[in-house]
């Protein structure tokens, strides 16, 4: 008799083939994210990302994609439920006209006080879809809701405002003279846009028919409001010029229309829903997918009309000590004292990111490597000046930073993040608390 | 045992050896065997293996390897090594770390990845240390 049949029954290792077969990920862990089972496709997806090439502990496996899995599950109050549903992640940036950026669902289910189910999914080719239909989406919402409250602005083709109506003045507190013949960017506080993002978005619009945006607008006497901006051309037509400068004669071939809207209503319940998905849950600022997406972009408009970009990665010095010495809560509130300071430090069009445990990247558009490098100077100067009160501790700190630009030689993200990585590890090296810059060798 | 009737895992000759083995010599070994196809279709699978997994041979033999049998080995780390070697007509010997999900649990295994050019068979051996 074959011993296996008589080691196992005929369903059993029926069942068993059906969990090695399932084109999902499972996997059950205890609280605290030791495995206890896991079924191949996880071990799959899982071993790749894997530092250590083990597979005892989910949180431990996901740490370089999803930082924060611990807190979200510490902090799902409830006995039972949804920890969290079809989050994606982002596992790599992907090699232009290579491979596409590669994307996890991971869906987090406690089963009771001592028990969690992981759903893992590679959703890689589903995401590109689900890309489209958010900004439809986005697109609809911003065109038919509180369609009263908005600004109809017409732009020429280099996004200067062309002509004054009452609406501009309404949810802008312009007057005419203010506006008219100044670039559209006027409606954006300080260092909110750059010149090149103000054409990059005509580009889009022409492209696309249409360009969406939200974030902060200024009004004429200074204050702050959240808002969306929806820029679409009014004029299509075969072999249309592209926004920059042209030929004199050629200035009334294309005019854009811009609608902006006050959303700061609208933004507590829709907000907390996008931030859910966008930002890191510990640190509140942008998360490795927002990352990964906004540099995606940006690096397309660098293709299209190459301009100066700079990365910055940053690590926390010893981190792993602070943890050790003071506790992993007190490590959190270094982390979220340092996610505050980056954010302070750079400018709001730059997107500052968590992107690994403690490591943070800030994607700085028409900035180059030097001026990168000062600002991230000034960053490191005043984590270096700031504590952290925790527990009666006075917790100090320090990053150490490494700083890329794009060029003709870098071929993607992902070689963009390789220089920035090769600098930091220059600046680790160099004795912590300093930023390097990326040199060939 | 007798080392002469049963190689052991690291053995480097264990590549020629293994091709000349019958099934019920495979049977003999201490370690999992699966033997596959240039179609990666599962051609060989010795009791160690079945017991590791729970699966009997006959739910097995005839499957691609890497989408219906061990697809948690479908990725860069063991199932691309294969397409490399084959697609570069170089051998290959070589043994990873890695983690199976035996009867879902996980477990640590020493993985050999065997592949000659030319040879109509290629494995995976699997060691389970004790």
């Amino acid at each position: 008799m074959d011993p296996v049949e008589a080691d196992v029954g005929e369903e059993l290792e029926a069942l068993i083939q059906f969990m090695y077969l399932a084109p999902v990920g499972l996997a059950q862990t205890d609280l605290d994210g030791e495995i206890s089972m896991a079924n191949p496709l996880s071990a799959q997806l899982l071993m790749p990302l894997s530092r250590n090439g083990e597979l005892t502990n989910l949180y431990t496996a996901l740490e370089g994609v999803a930082p924060d899995l611990r807190h979200l599950v510490a902090a799902f109050k409830p006995e039972s439920g949804m920890v969290c549903q079809a989050m994606q992640l982002q596992i790599s940036a992907g090699v232009r006209g290579k491979s596409d950026p590669k994307m996890m669902s991971l869906t987090l289910i406690k089963l009771d006080a001592t028990q969690l189910m992981a759903v893992l999914t590679d959703v890689t080719q589903q995401v590109k879809r689900e890309r489209l239909l958010r900004q439809n989406e986005a697109w609809f919402h911003a065109v038919f809701t509180g369609i009263t409250d908005y600004a109809l602005v017409r732009l020429d083709r280099l996004g200067r405002v062309d002509a004054w109506n009452e609406s501009i003045g309404r949810v802008t507190g312009f007057d005419a003279a203010a506006v008219v013949g100044q670039p559209y960017s006027v409606f954006y506080p300080d260092e909110a846009t750059t010149p090149d993002r103000l054409l990059d978005r005509l580009h889009e619009a022409t492209e696309n028919g249409w360009s969406l945006d939200e974030g902060w607008r200024s009004r004429a006497d200074g204050t702050r409001y959240r808002g969306s901006a929806l820029i679409s051309p009014l004029q299509e037509r075969p072999g249309t010029p592209l926004p920059g400068p042209s030929p004199a004669g050629d200035d009334d071939e294309i005019s854009y229309c811009l609608v902006i809207r006050d959303i700061t209503d609208k933004r507590e319940a829709s907000e907390r829903m996008r931030l859910t998905h966008a930002s890191d849950h510990l640190t509140g600022i942008a998360n490795r997918r927002t990352f990964f997406e906004a540099a995606e972009i940006e690096l397309t408009r660098w293709r299209r009309q190459p301009r100066p970009l700079s990365l910055v990665l940053l690590d926390a010095d010893h981190f792993k000590a602070v943890n050790d010495q003071h506790g992993h809560a007190a490590g959190d509130a270094v982390l979220r004292d340092l996610a505050a300071t980056l954010t302070a430090s750079f400018r709001d069009v730059d997107v500052v990111a968590r992107v690994g445990g403690e490591e943070f990247a800030v994607l700085l558009p028409s900035t180059a490597a030097a001026a990168a490098l000062a600002v991230a100077d000034r960053a490191l100067a005043a984590i270096s000046a700031r504590h952290v009160e925790f527990d009666g501790a006075r917790i100090a700190y320090s990053v150490s930073g490494g700083v890329a630009a794009m060029d003709e030689g870098v071929t993607g993200l992902d070689a963009l993040m390789k220089r920035a990585d090769e600098a930091l590890c220059v600046a680790k090296k160099a004795g912590r608390n300093r930023i390097a810059i990326w040199e060939p060798r | 045992m007798n080392e002469l009737l049963s190689p052991a895992f690291g053995q480097s000759d264990l590549p020629v050896r293994l091709q000349k083995m019958d099934a019920s010599e495979l049977n003999t070994l201490e370690f999992g065997v699966i033997g596959f196809d240039a179609d990666t279709h599962v051609s060989r699978y010795n009791n160690h293996e079945s017991k590791m997994t729970a699966l009997s041979p006959q739910r097995v033999l005839g499957k691609p390897l890497f989408t219906d049998v061990a697809i948690c080995m479908n990725n860069f780390l063991v199932a691309q090594r294969f397409e490399d070697a084959a697609a570069e007509g170089s051998a290959l010997d070589a043994t990873i770390d890695y983690v199976l999900t035996l009867r879902m649990r996980p477990a640590k295994v020493k993985l050999r990845l065997l592949a000659e050019p030319g040879a109509t068979v290629r494995y995976v051996l699997v060691l389970r240390p004790s």
